[in-house]
């Protein structure tokens, strides 16, 4: 064992010494936050930059999407899964020197669980009765009822841990206990972070210093990484420049899965998509592997429900509905839609979003050659959101859902796809309540199946990740399970 | 003088009031608001009415418009609902940097507009073409121009950045990083100055005194020069004025290109957000700019043409 271990550090050791340390990355991302404190507020783009990087909470995601240590060494839930206790990692100091201990966690959720405080999704902690602290270094949690989401809430973004009693100044100068610190905002133009000296981690981050920059423009974030302004596009570059810029020998291109199931959302309380049967018609006339090599030039997975690859408890269906126009059109018959009465109905696109465009657009297509009439509108995002999301005044529409584990919302039946299933409803609080994580699979891919067979929406495909960066980026994650863009292992070589 | 530079303010806060009324009231017309943009997806119905709350929202239009009115007459632009901060610091960030975009692109259209258009004039053979050409230059829409100067100097013959913006501290890195959005801007507002201006120097060199100095044996370039540009350029100025607040607009455009931190793509992130204080801060103040343009116009029109009299 004593030999491994040696054999094991050495190796480590190579490794580190392998990656040169040093230099300033430049990142451009889509979108400037409107703070910087995912506790704050649900803009993306704020534990795009920072979770993990500078803020931290007990537990993170790894580039599997797995919950994983990170404030918390270790913890251990009771048989009951009622009780958890986490054993806080020793020796860790926030960037203003603040060392980390219990009292900062005990203030962290007494803080989110109140729906008062303004804490992003109060929610996800409303099952914690109380948090206290044993010894500086161990706290304990206990639960109302049991809650298979607990540890994987506890990794969100919306659970990291700032120093105690620091709310307000976390928005504009977070300070957390990641590899990077926080050193400047710099108003629509990027983020600035730096090494943290004393990360507890020894050898890492490599890098010296990260700059965010917010480039809203594809195009010029494009002609930003040719002219060498960055190095690295860290999200959303489009197929088509995926393909340019791979053959470019300067470049690569990282291509990976996303926790985003772009949707086809049908209002199940509205004609004609109240009617199973044409919404099963819609699933068997939508071609998923052509919209993949045809729109998408290859990039993307079909799914057949609203869960995505990468996550656990992943059941495929995407062949469960195959693509058959013959018994796509038998079924719209049965519903009463013919050559002479055909299906019409509006398809809303959210204009920001050029996935979903290109592909709301295409599977129009397909379904004009079933004889189905999609007449397409575009609106505004700020539109979308408060007709289609929050007034469900809509037919048709299509959108990412990027949330990871998010099927949850299928068992609020005001949710806009306005999907009302006692069962599933039924399945879900199942799920949550099985302390066992085995059986809680079980469960989790029967809900999965069951909203396949009720053909709630059209699940597209998982959109796929796509970075660009100059071929001297080493390290980068090749996945996107979470929102973040994960530095802490990256580095130059030269 | 007086009175007429005291009428033209009262216009001028006329206008002011009526360009930001309007903005209120489309506002009020567009459909998406502020809230469900800063909660983003799943946000429970008691957090969305705290912040309405908060926010004022919960208030009727008139009410809210009353607000808006009383504190923008006491100087409060109100605080931006998306950043959380006054109005005023987020503008007081921004303007600069748009203020002198726009003056350089239309220092720019101007220092390339009238030599050639004295160039067109003087040479009638290169006529067509620099009219050809800037009969182009106009046509062509100003992200597709500003893309290719993008790819053309900073991509492949890496002479300036691409985009951004490092702040003032260093002017020379400052200037650096303007070249080229300016140039666009300049670029194509230049085609409409030539054409402005080619048209008034036609017109004055049909003018009995430039026969008269003609007759005298005065070279032809100091013809142009001397007796023609001084009368010709009267109208350009007009234009130039009105160019001002056209350059503003493109300057959204190219803000957006070449990712400068500017009011364009302020007000950009500002109408997708609702952020209706800051879409209103932003108006106000373009409003003034344009207004100050031409009030500016006017004054250099006395300036410049005795027969110009300020009643």
């Amino acid at each position: 064992m004593g030999k491994r271990l040696g054999l094991f550090l050495l190796v480590s050791l190579g490794l580190a010494l392998a990656q040169p340390r040093g230099g300033e990355l430049r990142v451009a991302i889509l979108a400037e936050p409107p703070v910087l404190d995912p506790t704050a507020s649900t803009s993306q783009e704020i534990p795009r930059m920072l979770y993990d990087n500078v803020l931290q909470g007990l537990v993170k995601f790894n580039e599997k999407g797995e919950s994983v240590p990170a404030l918390a060494e270790r913890w251990q839930g009771s048989p009951s899964s009622l009780t958890w206790t986490f054993y806080l990692r020793r020796g860790v100091r926030f960037h203003n020197g603040a060392p980390f201990t219990a009292e900062d966690v005990i203030f962290k959720f007494n803080r989110a669980r109140d729906p008062k405080s303004g804490h992003t999704h109060p929610e996800y902690y409303q099952d914690i009765q109380s948090v206290e602290a044993k010894d500086p270094y161990t706290v304990v949690f206990r639960l109302r009822q049991p809650n298979q989401d607990f540890l994987f809430n506890l990794a969100r973004p919306d659970s990291v841990i700032g120093p105690k009693g620091r709310v307000e100044e976390q928005k504009t100068q977070p300070i957390g206990t990641g590899p990077f610190r926080f050193v400047a905002w710099e108003r629509g133009v990027g983020v600035r972070l730096e090494r943290f000296e004393g990360y507890y981690e020894p050898g890492l981050p490599y890098l010296d210093r990260v700059f965010f920059r917010f480039l809203p423009d594809p195009n010029a974030q494009l002609a930003a990484l040719r002219a060498g302004d960055i190095q690295v596009i860290g999200l959303g570059v489009s197929p088509e420049n995926a393909l340019v810029l791979r053959r470019d020998p300067n470049f690569k291109v990282v291509t990976g899965f996303t926790t985003t199931e772009i949707t086809v959302g049908m209002n199940n309380s509205r004609p004609p998509f109240n009617d199973l049967r044409v919404r099963r018609a819609i699933q068997h006339a939508v071609d998923k592997k052509a919209l993949v090599e045809g729109v998408m030039l290859g990039f993307g997975t079909p799914i057949g429900s609203h869960r995505s690859p990468g996550e656990r408890c992943y059941e495929d269906l995407s062949g469960y509905y195959p693509y058959d126009p013959a018994r796509a059109r038998a079924l719209l018959q049965e519903a009463g839609y013919g050559p002479n009465n055909p299906l019409r109905f509006t398809f809303t696109l959210a204009a920001p979003y050029p996935y979903e465009r290109r592909l709301g657009e295409a599977i129009a297509a397909q379904l004009a050659q079933m004889g189905v009439q999609a007449r397409l509108e575009v609106v505004e995002w700020a539109t979308w959101l408060s007709r289609v999301f929050r007034g469900a005044d809509y037919q048709m529409t299509i959108i990412g859902h990027s949330e990871p584990h998010d099927i949850g919302i299928y068992a609020n039946p005001n949710y806009y796809f306005r999907y009302d299933s006692p069962r599933f409803r039924e399945l879900y609080t199942r799920y949550l309540r099985t302390p066992d994580p085995q059986q809680a699979c079980e469960i989790m891919k029967e809900m999965q199946r069951l909203l396949a067979q009720d053909a709630v929406n059209l699940w597209v495909m998982n959109a796929p990740y796509i970075a660009a960066m100059r071929k001297e980026v080493m390290g980068w994650w090749q996945n996107q399970p979470t929102p973040s863009l994960n530095v802490t292992r990256v580095y130059l070589s030269r | 003088m007086r009175s007429f530079l005291l009428r033209r303010v009262l216009l001028a806060l006329a206008t002011l009031w009526l360009a930001s009324s309007l903005v209120f009231v489309f506002l009020l017309l567009l459909p998406g608001d502020p809230v469900q943009a800063i909660l983003g997806l799943e946000a429970s119905p008691a957090a969305r009415q705290a912040l309405e709350r908060a926010l004022g929202l919960d208030k009727p239009p008139w009410e809210r418009y009353a607000d808006w009115l009383t504190r923008t007459l006491r100087l409060d632009l109100g605080e931006s609902i998306r950043y959380g901060k006054p109005v005023g610091e987020l503008l007081g960030e921004r303007i600069s940097l748009t203020l002198a975009l726009v003056l350089l692109g239309l220092g720019g259209a101007l220092f390339l507009a009238l030599p050639l258009a004295l160039l067109a004039l003087r040479f009638p053979m290169w006529d067509l073409a620099l009219s050809g050409l800037m009969a182009l230059l106009q046509s062509v829409p100003t992200f597709f121009l500003g893309v290719v100067l993008l790819y053309a100097l900073a991509v492949h013959l890496p002479l300036f950045p691409a985009s951004g913006f490092p702040g003032f501290s260093s002017p020379w890195e400052a200037l650096r990083h303007l070249f080229l959005p300016a140039l666009t801007l300049a670029l194509s507002r230049a085609a409409i100055l030539f054409r402005m201006a080619r048209g008034s120097l036609l017109e004055v060199m049909g003018q009995d005194y430039i026969r008269t100095a003609r007759a005298k044996g005065v070279p032809e370039t100091w013809v142009l020069l001397k007796h023609a540009l001084k009368p010709a350029s009267l109208p350009l100025i007009t234009v130039l004025g009105l160019e001002g607040g056209f350059l503003l607009t493109g300057a959204v455009v190219v803000e957006a290109v070449f990712a400068l931190p500017g009011m364009g793509s302020l007000a950009l992130t500002a109408l997708e957000a609702r952020d209706y204080p800051l879409l209103q801060g932003l108006v106000l103040v373009m409003a003034a700019l344009i207004v100050l343009f031409n009030l500016l116009v006017d004054l250099l029109y006395g300036l410049l043409d005795p027969r110009v009299a300020y009643a």
